[in-house]
């Protein structure tokens, strides 16, 4: 089974000062804001100044407005609404089977033996291409949606689970033992904690293939929904609400990959503390 | 040493115990029909080269490993399971790293089934049998390498087994923590009257805690030599400046070298 996708846990992220004491702004949360200051200074220079055309590059302030104009015709909400269904649907099914499946996985030889050649195989297999197939099995719905998120999504997070359950470091298991646990204790009490942060680097894994899930499954064919939003304007030329559509799908990438990040520090601290600011 | 066992039945017996590990083609010779007897509140000392089956009998003895041949008797009768007449202090300290020092401390009384308040109670116990009593809610990351092999020592004391095995459980540790150690388990000890095995690469800890030390072999493992250390208790660290003391550290010292030299050579003929 692939290890590739657990080496990513060793992600450097730290936080100084205590853990839960809200925001003294960090230096590197400093140095992040003024590099969004100049990047956004930079891009309504070129959107004005230098390509000064609206429909290859559009100002940040432009962008801006057309934002305020979808929100209020109450458009943008739809899009965001119809996109975070299919999302939540298919991220919270691929949460569960990932996890259940990894389980299962892991208890048992005879199921990895039957299971891994699938998993292997479907987890490198480009499963977006196979968009338009769902879109003709399942319609233009949010089912059809739902299902590829939940395909692109469930590999990283069951491969994680089952890494995480195997690999538990062989000193707790003797040292449980030792101290006269059950199998049953040892798996609840040991094999189960140490394999919580590979589950949730998973889930984090996951987040932002889920994300691309939902912009391409849409690009195929839907009614609604942030990708139907960008496809629409790119091909109504309308450069600024296809920006829109974008820097949405943006914040919710960053966000929620930001706030897994967060409860993975919260929850394993011994991983992240010999990382230097 | 001889007159002390015949009038009880030994505390732990060791009958022609070995084992070998198979790793493809090739079979390890771990340990060869070892056979020790060890008298109730003994503290013994083993030392040898490394990788001639020290680790292995500790694990043999726990139940943790299965031998090839052989048995291990407590009080007279075989091994039912790990965890209640034995307990392992091993060499990394082992520490859950997602628990407490508290939290790691309770991991046995809580897997024997105590409730949250008795486990506590044991736990603080042994913490403060230890001497580390203020640091309960940090993390084992956050503790020095010290601290960390309290806790181990704690945590194991707190399954109340009376014998105790010890793998190198101060190898880690600076000379000076180390020697502070030797002294708080000797403290230890001589409370809890428990029954000591434990395995160092240093000649000098084994005589100064032990009342008697088994001299291994290079691998396969067997009994080359022991030695009953007759130093009077309660010892502190100025015995290691007596002569006594040298005298058996040198003679350990020379049954060792033999082997150690044997063990390098057939790792460089290997090479
Ligand atoms: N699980 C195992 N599988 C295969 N070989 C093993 C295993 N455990 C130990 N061995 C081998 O058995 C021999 C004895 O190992 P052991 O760990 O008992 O040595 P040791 O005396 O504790 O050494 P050290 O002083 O270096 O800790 C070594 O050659 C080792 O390679
Ligand atoms: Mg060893």
């Amino acid at each position: 089974m692939s290890k590739v996708e657990s080496h990513s846990l060793g992600a450097k992220l730290k936080g100084s000062g205590p853990r839960w004491a809200l925001p003294r702004l960090r230096p590197a949360l400093w140095q992040g804001l003024a590099s969004f200051v100049v990047a956004a200074i930079l891009w309504e220079f070129l959107a004005r100044v230098v390509v000064d055309n609206p429909l290859f590059f559009t100002s940040l302030t432009d962008i801006a407005i057309r934002g305020v104009e979808l929100w209020k015709s109450g458009e943008l909400q739809t899009h965001i609404w119809v996109s975070f269904i299919e999302f939540a649907g298919g991220y919270f099914l691929a949460a569960i089977f990932g996890i259940l499946g990894g389980i299962c996985m892991a208890a048992s030889k005879t199921a990895r033996g039957f299971f891994d050649p699938w998993v292997s195989m479907l987890y490198a297999t480009p499963i977006l291409a196979l968009g338009p197939l769902f879109i003709l099995w399942m319609g233009i719905g949010v089912a059809s949606k739902i299902a590829v998120i939940f395909l692109v999504s469930v590999f990283p997070i069951l491969i994680n689970t089952l890494v995480g359950l195997t690999t538990t470091d062989r000193i707790l298991l003797d040292v449980a033992r030792s101290l006269g646990a059950t199998p049953q204790q040892i798996y609840m009490k040991v094999r189960m904690p140490a394999a919580l942060p590979y589950i949730i680097a998973g889930l984090r894994l996951s987040v932002a293939r889920a994300l691309v899930g939902v912009v391409v499954a849409e690009l195929f064919g839907a009614r609604a929904g942030l990708g139907f939003l960008i496809l629409m304007s790119a091909q109504s030329f309308d450069t600024a609400a296809m920006f829109v559509g974008v820097i949405a799908l943006a914040v919710a990438g960053v966000g929620s990959v930001a706030a897994l990040k967060w409860v993975e520090e919260k929850m394993a601290p011994w991983r992240f503390e010999n990382v230097d600011d | 040493m001889t007159e002390a066992e015949t009038s009880s039945p030994p505390k732990l017996s060791i009958r022609g115990l070995s084992k070998s590990f198979r790793k493809g083609e090739q079979t390890i010779e771990a340990l060869r029909d070892l056979s020790v007897d060890i008298r109730k509140g003994e503290f013994v000392g083993i030392v040898g080269a490394s990788g001639c089956g020290k680790t292995t009998m500790l694990r043999l003895i726990d139940g943790l490993t299965e031998p090839t041949s052989g048995t291990v008797l407590v009080d007279g009768k075989p091994l039912e399971r790990p965890g209640e007449q034995l307990a392992f202090v091993f060499q990394q300290d082992g520490l859950l790293p997602w628990r407490t020092v508290m939290a790691n401390t309770m991991f046995g009384p809580e897997l024997q089934g105590q409730n949250k308040a008795q486990s506590i109670s044991t736990a603080q116990r042994f913490l403060r049998l230890v001497g580390l009593t203020q640091f309960p809610r940090h993390f084992p990351h956050e503790l020095s390498g010290g601290m960390r092999q309290r806790v181990n020592l704690a945590r194991a004391l707190t399954v109340g087994a009376d014998i105790l095995l010890m793998d190198e459980p101060f190898a880690a540790l600076d000379a000076q923590t180390r020697e502070i150690m030797q002294a708080e388990l000797l403290r230890i000890w001589t409370d809890t009257r428990k029954t000591v095995l434990l395995v160092t690469h240093q000649i000098e800890e084994a005589v100064f805690l032990s009342d008697r030390v088994l001299v291994f072999t290079t691998r396969p493992g067997r009994l080359k030599d022991e030695v009953v250390i007759d130093l009077p208790r309660p010892r502190d660290l100025s015995i290691k400046r007596t002569t006594a003391f040298t005298r058996y550290t040198d003679y350990i010292w020379r049954a060792i070298e033999e082997e150690v030299r044997r063990s390098i050579d057939a790792e460089l003929e290997q090479a």
